[in-house]
């Protein structure tokens, strides 16, 4: 097996497949040939998302079934190797974050702007597309974004986890009235966090079952933590404790973790008016009392990933309104052992946030 | 007949399923009220709902309560500040009177207003009367051209309106209605006025789906109350339209309508919840919300009136044919008249004429 063109010939490119439930292995990742638009990326930093690491568990993730050998990953950023014959934009040498899903541009949905919606998208580690986590990808050029000197390959791979918090706040119209309750203090809760306060948001309050992940939404700026139960009897004094943190009503509330307990105590919150954001994908079926917040006319928002994102994201790294560094908690290198330690790591959670894999 | 003169009757609920027609003394006349004699009083599910339980939703009666809100009636005195109408005017009353001082009546969200007093939710007495007291900014003036009843049917047919506002119908919006009653099908006309292309409507009462076909629906669908059968009646639906659902509308608010609802819906649709049958719901929240189907809630309307009348005069709503009873205003048609609102089936809106 040879490499695609240019000077390192000899190379084989590695990538981390998911081969079957719980069992990851580095094998070669033949690349597709160098289209027109296309660029060919050295990859350096890539994140484990949670659906990774339920790809891993089950094979699995809603829809979505593993049925041959994928590579897995999707979080990423790394060295442009070489571009294909159309390609303006981007230069060998250049570094990039990538935005992994690849709509068709076709169907009303691309041509409407919710290309996030396209029945058609090839997302990176959504099977049967390959992922990203391996030595080299090839990927569009309009996909791949520019990072300024001051932002890393690592907060050029958060781009993507980021891009999930921006998005929930584009679509629940966060901005400087607007008082936000996270729910979940993980990953998504804090990226959502970073993104509302980026957005404006004069207030936030995070809870979470997990002291240590609300010291650190602390210390990332949450105005207040709240300590919850998985009990489903609290909910109304939780609601309370939560209205009290807030002080002034509750004017969005994301529930990033997307339980039955978590939405109701979501839907019960939120003052008349407001909205809930369900981020998180817990549950599929939810018993919730919808009833009563539909007639407050609280809304419940959904959001699938993320659209036209990336140079927002970019923006807010440059200018240092959002710093992600810290939600890096754990770095793997790239090598059979260290995979599949991180993909354990991750999947423990407790005071891993994101885990990173330097190539 | 005097004004001052004859004793001000109304239908006092006073117990479970227990209505009297009894007096009902009037707070006196503000400046900017006016005193209305009613005509035409509907009956909502929400009166049935009252009458047979004593509460609805967090609304308890506590004492006795004069029943009805969906009115209409002609002006017999005016406040020395009111302008806007005179004595002789026929009107349609919008029930609720706000605060107009807190941040959602500030921010023309007053239908939210946590002081609302609204006709017939207690503790606040209702207007089915033969005269009641009220702003005279929320009593309409009704072109010559639309009757009383019509009048009275603008607080249902608000509902519609506004759901169809907060659900954004366009010429763009297919639509789905589940729940062929009266909420069903002023939501039903509504949305075609707002230029939905093509509108489906669900319901478990074939009678009532042929009602709606003949108010105008493109296609009725008998659904059944089995959860098992939403797999199978969202591919029915969905061929039926032919193309994406975008917006559906719950009209009856059951964990399988709203399954049924979240499922048929096309991805970036909205489903809104009208009907408020349960209070928790057990539903396959997260499926859709990974396709970004929001839903939207609906509580009563808000600046509806105006257009309410202004599509009945043009006759671009026609809300005649659902007003399938009528009953005077007795002691023993009232209770005639509940029980017929209660019992669905071929009985839509139930009207008093007074």
């Amino acid at each position: 097996m040879g490499s695609q063109g240019g000077g390192d010939g000899e190379e084989v490119n590695m990538a981390a497949w998911l081969v079957s439930i719980n069992t990851l292995k580095i094998q070669p990742f033949k690349l597709p040939s160098l289209g027109p638009h296309d660029v060919r990326v050295k990859m350096k930093a890539v994140g484990i998302c949670g659906s990774d690491v339920h790809y891993l568990k089950t094979m699995r993730c809603a829809d979505f079934v593993v049925r041959e050998p994928m590579v897995i990953g999707h979080e990423c950023a790394g060295i442009i190797e070489e571009v294909g014959s159309e390609v303006k934009s981007l230069a060998p040498g250049d570094r990039v974050a990538l935005e992994p899903g690849i709509s068709c541009w076709r169907c009303d949905y691309c041509k409407e702007g919710q290309y996030n919606l396209c029945p058609e998208m090839k997302f990176f580690a959504t099977p049967p597309v390959h992922g990203s986590l391996a030595n080299q990808v090839v990927h569009p050029e309009d996909l791949c974004f520019k990072l300024p000197d001051n932002v890393s390959l690592e907060e050029g791979a958060m781009c993507e986890p980021l891009s999930v918090g921006v998005h929930a706040c584009r679509r629940a119209n966060v901005g400087p009235e607007t008082n936000v309750l996270v729910m979940g203090a993980g990953p998504i809760g804090l990226v959502t966090m970073l993104a509302a306060r980026a957005f404006g948001a004069p207030r936030i309050v995070i809870v979470d079952v997990d002291g240590y992940r609300l010291s650190v939404a602390k210390e990332l700026g949450a105005d207040e933590i709240v300590k919850v139960s998985t009990n489903m009897q609290d909910v109304s004094e939780e609601v309370e404790q939560i209205q009290k943190a807030m002080g002034d009503g509750v004017d969005v509330t994301f529930d990033c973790a997307g339980f039955s307990k978590t939405m109701s105590t979501a839907l019960s919150a939120t003052r008349a008016g407001g909205k809930v954001c369900l981020v998180g994908m817990g549950h599929n079926e939810m018993t919730v009392p919808l009833t009563p917040a539909a007639a407050r006319e609280v809304d419940v928002v959904g959001v699938f990933r993320y659209k036209n994102t990336w140079p927002l994201c970019i923006e807010f790294l440059r200018s240092g309104k959002i710093d992600v560094k810290p939600l890096i908690t754990h770095r793997f290198g790239f090598s059979q052992k260290e995979v599949e330690e991180a993909f354990e790591t991750s999947a423990h959670g407790g005071s891993a946030i994101k885990v990173m894999f330097n190539l | 007949m005097e004004l001052g003169e004859e004793e001000n009757k109304a239908a006092w609920l006073l117990g479970v399923k227990t209505l009297k027609i009894q007096p009902y003394h009037l707070p006196p006349l503000g400046a900017h009220d006016v005193k209305v004699r009613m005509k035409a009083v509907g009956i909502c599910g929400s009166d049935v709902h009252h009458f047979k339980h004593m509460r609805c939703g967090n609304f308890i009666v506590k004492k006795p309560m004069v029943i009805g809100h969906e009115c209409a009636g002609t002006v017999e005195e005016v406040g020395s500040e009111v302008k806007s109408l005179q004595v002789g005017n026929r009107v349609a009353l919008e029930p609720g009177i706000s605060c107009s001082q807190c941040h959602l009546c500030k921010d023309g969200r007053y239908n939210l207003c946590r002081e609302m007093k609204f006709f017939g939710s207690p503790p606040t007495n209702g207007a089915l009367a033969n005269l009641v007291v009220h702003p005279a900014n929320l009593c309409f003036k009704l072109p010559d051209n639309v009757s009383l009843e019509e009048g009275a049917m603008c607080e249902p047919l608000s509902v519609g309106i506004h759901a169809c506002r907060r659900a954004k119908i366009s010429p763009q919006t297919k639509v789905l209605i589940m729940g062929a009653g009266p909420i069903g099908l002023v939501t039903m006309l509504a949305a075609r006025v707002f230029g939905a292309p093509k509108i489906i409507i669900a319901d478990i009462d074939d009678s009532r789906l042929s009602f709606a076909k003949d108010l105008g629906a493109d296609e009725i669908i008998q659904v059944s109350t089995n959860i098992q059968d939403v797999g199978e009646e969202v591919v029915k639906i969905q061929n039926a339209m032919g193309a994406n659902v975008d917006v559906s509308f719950d009209c009856v608010g059951f964990d399988k309508t709203m399954s049924t609802a979240l499922n048929a819906t096309g991805a970036g649709g909205k489903v809104c919840l009208v009907g408020m049958g349960r209070s928790e719901m057990t539903i396959p929240l997260t499926p859709a919300a990974a396709r970004e189907v929001d839903v939207i809630g609906i509580f009563r309307y808000r600046n509806t009136w105006p257009l309410c009348i202004e599509f009945l005069k043009s006759r671009k709503i026609d809300v005649k044919p659902l007003i399938t009873h009528r009953f005077k205003f007795t002691e023993e048609q009232v209770e005639e008249a509940f029980e017929t609102s209660a019992q669905g089936g071929n009985a839509i809106k139930v009207m008093f004429s007074l």
